[in-house]
């Protein structure tokens, strides 16, 4: 359909264009490129330099050898990986679920989409602080329950092995409202005569939910697995805050020591190298699901 | 339609913001090749022509940026600042308090970026990296008639790099051992002395954890700044004396480490940090649950007006020897100010004259670091704790840290191989051969 | 009978336990901001508080010039709504409608730069700002959110879901881009651009470190400032930490009510294709 209007206003996109890219240009690709001069270097990121006249101490791809040749940074993308294994599938699962019972026609909806948007709300600090608390091995809530039912409950966050997924609660606590907006935007513009048509059909609520809903739903799908994969690669403010990346470095992840390289370390250079690879991992991930879309994903159904 | 035109109207009120932004860019670039100082104002709607004019001597400004007035001691500062400007009409001084929490972030940016303030505040930890990547002014030639005296010996050695004075001391705060006499009662133990070593102190420990399953004996915390004091007591060392190598896995270090291991997985007369349960240790000590808690000085305001119960403090006990250590915030200078000696002179006075130190302990704002006899028994007067001059006894074994330039980077490597031997990960032993290892591989000395 | 009444109640049951589930934490937050500073550290942990105090919010009114941080706040909140979503939608509407050579790339490209983390780029922007002179002021605080890749994605995918049909019967009626941008496609996203208005709002409003450098003059502070200035260096008082929060959530709530309104709106809108 798009040829039919080819051809008025061609130089229209340019305008509509102009403003995000001025904003492209100036706040992101210059320092982007300049963080990406950095990585060469040795760089401290404390002696003041001047833009016009470059970054001292060109060490060619050292840094870029260092990281991979370690340990750590192997280690540090395991444990992020880690995380996304866990996230990615729960907070799918949850967001939909959510956006599903939001879109019912029940009197009250209105009030439970605000508080399932109130976590969203919420600032990282609070909700990091509150989630100290409610997984506190001893006498926090979520122990609290699972004694109820009998199980023993981990240490969590002071268990080098429960400590992750003490931080894919709190982040699906968090994340959930707002995915499920996202979701809930979708169902609502699903026109309600295929659910009709289907029904007339004789088809069941599963059938419906898989040849329906998710197949109509797909553009937003994508959306949020490529913004989740974006995002829980990126995980920072929570794990500051929640555990420092302990306990033995258990939550230690790929932002995490780039910060700690950056602004605590004075190993700028190290830092921004780290965060290139970092950028070349994702781009990969996201590539391929770029690549993947056209086998599930359907737009202008 | 109307919506239309306001719409547009309100993207070329958009376009023209950024073609202004461009334009601004173009001539930032022009104007600030010509001028070589990177710590003029940063605002150009504020340019103060009598700012930096060497003319006019009596209207220089000094640019100030501190985080340790933050939370309740801004008027206190601004009181300080008052008393100096009285006593130095000509220099202004211009102050900035900005929150702990990110402080160094924003600093690193501002000094990268040839935007730092004139003179400001660091913590040690921090001091010695800006010191040694050389951003900061060294301080000694201008102290002209200057008496470091009047300063504590340790506090000013703390802010020396490189044989070079790179900054004063603000504050200073050591660390004592806390106790709740309620409880020692309750256990029927006498009192810490200033003679106790660490076996009185496991024993009396011991006693009170009996007390309730809730109840604990002490807590110290097994960490880096704990650590290279307590390897002290046990005549053990971090680092060998000249500082050109580290000696981590000394048997001595791991004999500590292994006292303080047992106390948390053996005796556990020390909560595990399951038990703690995400609770500071300060909450824990000031909830009633805590027989001792060795911390610092800076707790006595928060302790005297939340704590119910008798406490009071003591030198903190050793072993084979005594050991003590300190905080301190330090105040230095950029080194491309261009108001280099008037900054100084706040610094100065902010550091060591009389007139701040007393305000300072009228208004409970930490210790001062200076030698006064009359500011001493001014803070002494102050109470609880009743035994205050445990806080001066505790400076006669002070202990200075290892002085590295990847300091960050040493405590956190230290601090994850004890925090594995805490948790029991790991043996004290293997720890603390793994930390010497990494330490080996990844800190330049 | 029954079934009449079955859907309703397995509703409520399922909508009832996830809103519990999502509000215990703030329950708490408001219970901590309540307690006086000696509850605080009881045990066991008291939820609700056996004594109310207000302590927390008083000192939180009393430390700073409340209404010039909110002020303060708000502005930089509203601008960064407003430039976000307008470059943002304009940007979409180009990338989902308009066919231009290098249109998948330069997409790609905006994608890609979501990828950078932000802790790489943070001293280069703030180098960016300072040739551009507009450190210490409001401009440069919500300059980069002309760009921003989250919200010209989002509504990009949207704008792709949009039929065709509706364009091209504009077309016929003889609009240009500029009319069916604003007559059609920006009403069509409402739903979105409310969803992407609370985020833009949120972010502004509780975005701290870029603020901290940016602005050094103290009368242009903002709240998440003001609020952070309140713990200092060795000690947090959680009840006024709590407190601090609670009341900044408020105007985040407010805009988020306010942006419901339009999601019924967007609504009514798509009701219009039947």
């Amino acid at each position: 359909m798009e040829h039919s209007r080819r051809q008025f206003g061609r130089f229209a996109a340019f305008w509509f264009l102009l403003p995000c890219l001025a904003g492209l240009i100036l706040f992101s690709i210059i320092p982007v490129f300049y963080a990406f001069w950095i990585s060469f270097t040795d760089w401290d990121g404390l002696k003041p330099i001047d833009p016009r006249a470059g970054v001292p101490g060109f060490v060619g791809l050292d840094n870029y050898a260092a990281i991979l040749a370690g340990e750590e940074f192997w280690r540090v993308l395991r444990n992020t990986l880690f995380f996304i294994a866990m996230y990615l599938p729960l907070i799918l699962a949850a967001s939909i679920s959510a956006a599903m019972l939001l879109n019912r026609p029940y009197r009250g909806v209105a009030v439970y989409r605000v508080l399932f948007y109130i976590p969203v709300l919420t600032s990282w600090v609070a909700g990091a602080l509150i989630f100290k608390s409610i997984l506190s091995p001893e006498y926090g809530g979520v122990n609290d329950i699972l004694r109820i039912f009998g199980i023993p409950g981990p240490g969590w966050l002071y268990d080098a092995k429960w400590a992750m997924p003490g931080i894919v609660l709190a982040s699906i606590w968090k994340d959930m409202g707002f995915f499920a907006l996202i979701f809930l935007g979708g169902l609502q513009g699903i026109d309600t005569d295929c659910y009709e048509a289907a029904k007339i059909d004789g088809a069941g609520v599963w059938q419906r939910f898989w040849h329906i809903t998710l197949p109509l739903l797909s553009p937003i799908t994508f959306f949020v697995i490529v913004i989740c994969l974006i995002f829980s690669f990126q995980l920072f403010p929570q794990v500051m805050i929640m555990t420092d990346g302990g306990p033995i470095g258990a939550t230690q992840v790929m932002v995490e020591r780039i910060y700690r390289y950056a602004f605590s370390y004075y190993k700028m250079g190290y830092a921004s190298a780290f965060s290139f690879i970092l950028f070349a991992i994702i781009f990969v991930f996201t590539y391929l699901q770029l690549k993947l879309q056209k086998k599930w994903v359907h737009y202008d159904a | 339609m109307k919506g239309i035109e306001r719409y547009w109207k309100m993207l070329a009120v958009c376009l023209l913001a950024l073609a202004m932004a461009l334009t601004a860019c173009s001539r930032g670039g022009q104007s600030s090749d010509g001028s070589p100082s990177p710590s003029s104002s940063p605002s150009p709607g504020a340019a103060q022509p009598a700012e930096s004019s060497p003319a006019q001597p009596e209207t220089v400004t000094v640019k100030f940026t501190n985080f340790s007035a933050s939370g309740d001691n801004e008027k206190v500062l601004q009181q300080m600042k008052e008393e100096f400007e009285r006593q130095n009409p000509h220099i202004k001084v211009d102050i900035e308090t900005l929150p702990f929490n990110d402080y160094f972030t924003q600093m690193q940016t501002r000094v990268a970026s040839g935007t730092a303030p004139d003179a400001y505040e660091l913590n040690y930890e921090n001091f010695i990296a800006y010191a040694k990547k050389g951003v900061l002014l060294d301080l000694t030639p201008l102290f002209g008639n200057f008496d470091t005296s009047a300063l504590n010996k340790n506090a000013l050695e703390a802010f020396r790099a490189d044989g070079k004075q790179y900054g004063l001391p603000a504050s200073f705060s050591n660390v004592v051992l806390f106790y709740n006499k309620d409880l020692f009662d309750q256990a029927g133990i006498d009192y810490p002395t200033s003679s106790w070593t660490w076996a009185d102190v496991n024993a009396a420990a011991e006693k009170i954890r009996a007390l309730g399953k809730d109840i604990f004996g002490i807590y110290q915390p097994v960490q880096f700044w704990e650590f290279y004091k307590t390897v002290r007591q046990n005549g053990g060392g971090l680092m060998n004396d000249d500082m050109t190598a580290f000696t981590v896995d000394r048997p001595e270090n791991v004999e500590t480490l292994q006292h303080l291991v047992d106390r948390i997985l053996k005796t556990n007369v020390m909560p595990t940090e399951a038990q703690m349960a995400g609770m500071g240790d300060w909450d824990l000590f000031k909830s009633g649950r805590l027989g001792m808690l060795v911390t610092g000085i800076w707790a006595f305001p928060d302790f005297a007006s939340n704590i119910t119960f008798n406490w009071d403090i003591e030198v903190e006990p050793g072993n084979k020897q005594k050991a003590t250590h300190f905080f301190s915030n330090g105040l230095v200078i950029n080194k491309d100010s261009k108001v280099a000696e008037a900054a100084f002179e706040w610094v100065k006075f902010m550091s060591a004259s009389r007139e701040a130190a007393m305000i300072r302990v009228e208004a409970g704002w930490e210790l001062p670091a200076v030698t006064y006899e009359d500011v001493q028994q001014k803070y002494l007067q102050v109470t609880p704790p009743d035994n205050k001059k445990a806080v001066f006894e505790s400076l006669d074994y002070l202990v200075t840290p290892p002085v590295v330039e990847q300091n960050a980077e040493m405590t956190d490597i230290i601090n994850l191989h004890l925090q594995a031997a805490a948790m029991g990960a790991k043996s004290p032993a293997d720890a603390l051969r793994d930390a010497q290892a990494e330490l080996e591989k990844r800190i330049n000395l | 009978m029954l079934k009449r009444y079955a859907g309703p109640v397995l509703f409520h049951a399922a909508a009832t336990v996830i809103a519990v589930m999502v509000l215990i934490p703030f329950f708490w937050m408001i219970s901590t901001s309540l307690k006086s500073k000696g509850a605080l550290t009881a045990v066991p942990i008291q939820w609700i508080p056996e004594e109310i105090s207000f302590e927390g919010y008083r000192k939180v009114f009393e430390v700073f010039p409340f209404a010039r941080t909110i002020l303060n706040s708000a502005i930089i909140a509203v601008l960064t709504v407003s430039i976000r979503l307008t470059a943002a939608s304009m940007a979409a509407y180009a990338f989902a409608k308009i066919r231009f050579r290098g249109r998948e790339t330069l997409f790609a490209l905006i994608l890609a730069t979501m990828m950078i983390p932000q802790q790489a780029t943070f001293i280069p922007l703030f180098l960016v700002m300072k040739e551009l002179d507009l450190v210490n002021t409001f401009t440069g605080v919500v300059a980069p959110s002309i760009f921003n890749a989250f919200a010209i994605f989002m509504l990009r995918q949207h704008m792709r879901t949009i039929s065709d049909a509706y364009i091209d019967a504009a077309v016929m009626d003889g609009a240009g881009h500029r009319t069916i941008f604003i007559r059609l496609m920006v009403p069509l996203s409402a739903p979105i651009l409310a969803t992407l208005a609370v985020i833009a709002f949120m972010d502004a409003w509780n975005d701290y470190l870029w603020p901290l450098v940016m602005l050094t003059e103290p009368k242009k502070m903002t709240l998440p400032l003001a609020l952070s200035k309140l713990s200092g260096q060795y000690a947090t008082d959680y009840n006024t930490l709590m407190a601090g929060s609670l009341i900044s959530i408020v105007p985040i709530l407010i805009v988020f009510l306010a942006a419901q309104k339009h999601f019924r709106a967007g609504l009514q809108v798509g009701g219009l294709k039947g």
